[in-house]
């Protein structure tokens, strides 16, 4: 099967493409790097494979994800380039167009966002630009779907008429040295050598490593350095931008060619809402009242409602008829007490939050798909500048509210390693949804009367936390590095419905997904371990084996509150997926649903234990996956483990103080 | 010549001297279209000594403060 790789600048429309083409459910984001993993569609005649590849604006790479293509390009085996072009914005998106033609791969362009540029003043001659470049060029309209049967069609005929890759006349002093590159390194490769060289003197990072791997060290020092002092005397310009402006200057020839410009000097609809999302006064505040509704809507006026009735058919309809069930059929009572106190008090008992997770995941794909993440990070970045890192590091934080995995996996498109790696350490404190089900059983048994207001003070105290300990972590662990902020805003957009509900599913589904597998595995686990003890088999609780474990915690918990073996087990079952505390619960105080739940566990906590609890379950580790992917992003053992060391030492102190402060105060 | 911090919110200004900015940064508004020469205006700044936001050809970029002081631009 023929594989397509596309590739594009950031916020041009290409994993919209992507899913016209392909059809699969795909995530979307305007964000510039959402798109963070290769990902790889069939097209809908089954004829290629196509490979969305995060979004560059030049093949030399600055941060982690842009590495991603130009090793994509050196290492994978693929046939053809499908290079989407943002039409109102020609000039950077054909910079790269010229570095893939360069790289000689069969390539066509889908020209994409044509409306926009019209609007502005910017017509495209798509013949002439085919002429130009020697590509097929097609129209496309990526969020809508127009063109994309067209691009279809011309990938799986010839794509182009071009058997040789560009070749621009780059200076006598610049040919020679790249004359001296590919005598040195020889031919014999599946791409240009002549590729290779430009980019090795244009000071790719990655290149250089992929040279250094294959070259000694003095000979391609001395290749650069000779280049560097000949390209200094001729032209009198450092050597990256004697390249960069060499392909300018052809991109601009192009365009001069192929665009005629009319002024039209309207007010786009993104300057009159910049005027007031990004304004001095309002910009922040609005922020702040967005993420206020935002939570109102999931917890209180939306989420809780839907919760309830769900919670209503586990706890009645189901069970009842379940019960029934296998009455008929005449299963034991070991089985009736597995699928019921099991199966459906551990699944059910975090299945009802789902209403509440798919709306937080709703309104997070909202911000990403209209624009308006880009804009929080230029509003937040005086703040965090404050505390160390840059208002791009804000996003993973907004994303780790919906759930921590893809916050850790967001922070790639930070361009400084160790603000980076500070932003991935303190991910794990936003309060992700999984959490959610934790609070909503506390804070329903003991805070009835101000549901919000304690949930709220739980992720500012999340968040004020991850501050303090950026600050804390970029005196130390960030010292030599300085922090660097620079953020594109793409024009907002009108999300698809389509699009938003693809995006929603996709993070959300992974939740329902957890528990069907892992609460469920850990249910019957925790439901086994309380029926079965030392001395037998359906014995009282207090004797089982789940006793036993949580005993041995809880003389340690005992100073926060909640020393008891059922807040042990809990906990420690918690590691697995935080909601599986709340499985655990309903197994062990053997309810049939979260009412009687909270009845039965005011006899347990007091209001100033249960709120030490949920910021316990808030700070204490971060749950398996989240760690999972730590580990994969930072590469490090160290980190890792790091991560999980720093967080159980700070969720301790934190409760401990709370419990500590809050009894001398009498609470 | 003046620096970037000078300009006023919505004046249009060419920019003439980039050397004193941070590489990365550099790089960053040259991948967006912003080197020298390049024509920009200057939509808002953020308070508190916040970020800069600027518009070229139809696009917006933010940066900080102390790079637009680095930036030198001629207003038009």
């Amino acid at each position: 099967m023929m594989h397509i790789a596309l590739v594009g600048n950031p916020n041009t429309g290409k994993t919209s493409l992507f899913n016209q083409l392909t059809g699969t459910y795909e995530y979307v984001g305007n964000w510039s790097g959402v798109t963070v993993e290769k990902k790889v569609g069939v097209l809908r005649n089954k004829q290629a494979k196509v490979i969305d590849l995060p979004g560059v604006y030049s093949l030399h790479p600055l941060s982690r994800d842009e590495r991603v293509v130009t090793q994509f390009l050196l290492t994978e085996s693929f046939d053809e380039i499908l290079n989407i072009v943002d039409a109102s914005q020609l000039e950077r998106n054909l910079l790269l167009t010229v570095q893939l033609l360069e790289f000689g791969k069969p390539l066509a362009i889908a020209l994409n966002m044509v409306d926009v540029a019209e609007r502005r003043g910017i017509f495209i001659d798509q013949t002439k630009l085919a002429q130009a470049l020697r590509v097929h060029v097609v129209p496309v309209v990526a969020r809508t779907g127009k063109g994309c049967d067209q691009v279809e069609r011309m990938l799986l005929e010839k794509v182009t008429e071009r058997t040789e890759p560009l070749t621009l006349f780059y200076g006598e002093a610049m040919e020679r040295a790249i004359e001296r590159f590919i005598a040195t390194w020889g031919t014999e490769e599946s791409f240009p050598v002549r590729w290779l060289a430009i980019q090795f003197y244009e000071g790719n990072s990655y290149v250089h490593d992929y040279v250094a791997e294959k070259l000694p060290e003095a000979t391609w020092r001395s290749l650069y350095e000779q280049a560097e002092k000949e390209v200094k005397q001729t032209e009198q310009m450092q050597l990256a931008q004697f390249i960069y402006e060499k392909r300018r200057s052809f991109v601009k020839e192009v365009i001069e060619q192929v665009v005629q410009r009319t002024e039209i000097g309207q007010v786009t609809l993104t300057d009159r809402i910049d005027a007031v999302v990004t304004n001095k006064y309002i910009g922040i505040p609005l922020f702040l009242l967005a993420m206020y509704i935002l939570f109102q809507l999931t917890f209180d006026w939306l989420g809780a409602p839907l919760s309830d009735l769900l919670d209503a058919f586990f706890a009645g309809p189901l069970t009842d008829s379940v019960t029934a069930m296998l009455e008929a059929i005449g299963a034991s009572e070991f089985i009736r007490a597995l699928v019921v106190d099991g199966i459906i008090a551990g699944v059910g008992g975090v299945l009802v939050f789902v209403p509440q997770i798919f709306i937080l995941f709703f309104f997070i794909s909202f911000l990403e798909d209209s624009g308006y993440m880009a804009r929080v990070a230029l509003v937040m970045d005086r703040l965090m500048e404050a505390v160390g890192l840059n208002g791009k590091a804000f996003i993973p934080l907004i994303i780790g509210f919906g759930c921590n995995v893809p916050g850790v996996m967001a922070a790639r498109t930070i361009e400084q390693p160790r603000e980076r790696l500070v932003t991935m350490l303190l991910t794990p404190l936003m309060s992700c949804s999984a959490r959610l089900p934790v609070y909503a059983l506390f804070v329903g048994a003991f805070f009835a009367a101000h549901q919000a207001i304690v949930v709220f003070s739980l992720y500012v105290l999340g968040v004020s936390l991850a501050l303090i300990l950026a600050k804390l972590f970029s005196l130390t662990i960030l010292k030599e590095e300085a922090s660097v902020f620079v953020v594109e805003l793409p024009p907002y957009r009108m999300p698809q419905w389509q699009a938003l509900w693809r995006s929603t599913w996709d993070k959300g589904k992974g939740f329902v997904k957890k528990a069907g597998t892992f609460i469920f595995g850990g249910s019957v686990a925790i439901w086994l371990l309380s029926y079965v003890g030392p001395h037998g088999v359906n014995v009282n609780m207090d004797d089982s084996f789940l006793a036993m474990i949580g005993g041995v915690l809880a003389p340690l918990l005992a100073p926060l509150g909640f020393g008891t073996w059922q807040a042990g087990a809990a906990l420690l079952t918690g590691f697995l997926a935080k909601e599986v505390v709340v499985s655990t619960m309903n197994i062990i105080y053997h309810v049939p649903n979260v009412e009687s739940l909270q009845g039965l566990m005011a006899t347990q906590f007091t209001p100033l234990s249960a709120f030490s609890f949920m910021v316990f379950v808030l700070l204490y580790v971060p749950c398996l996956a989240t760690v999972a992917t730590i580990y994969k992003e930072t590469g490090s053992r160290k980190w890792t483990m790091f991560s999980i060391g720093y967080a159980l030492v700070l969720a301790y102190i934190v409760s401990l103080a709370i419990y500590q402060i809050g009894s001398l105060l009498g609470f | 010549m003046v620096a970037m911090t000078q300009l006023r919110v919505g004046e249009r200004a060419k920019i003439v001297d980039l050397s004193q900015v941070n590489d990365l940064v550099k790089r960053r508004l040259l991948d967006m279209g912003v080197t020298e020469g390049t024509e920009i205006c200057l939509k808002c700044t953020m308070p508190l000594g916040g970020p800069f936001m600027i518009e070229n050809c139809g696009q917006c970029v933010g940066i900080r403060r102390h790079e637009a002081m680095s930036i030198q631009v001629k207003p038009l």
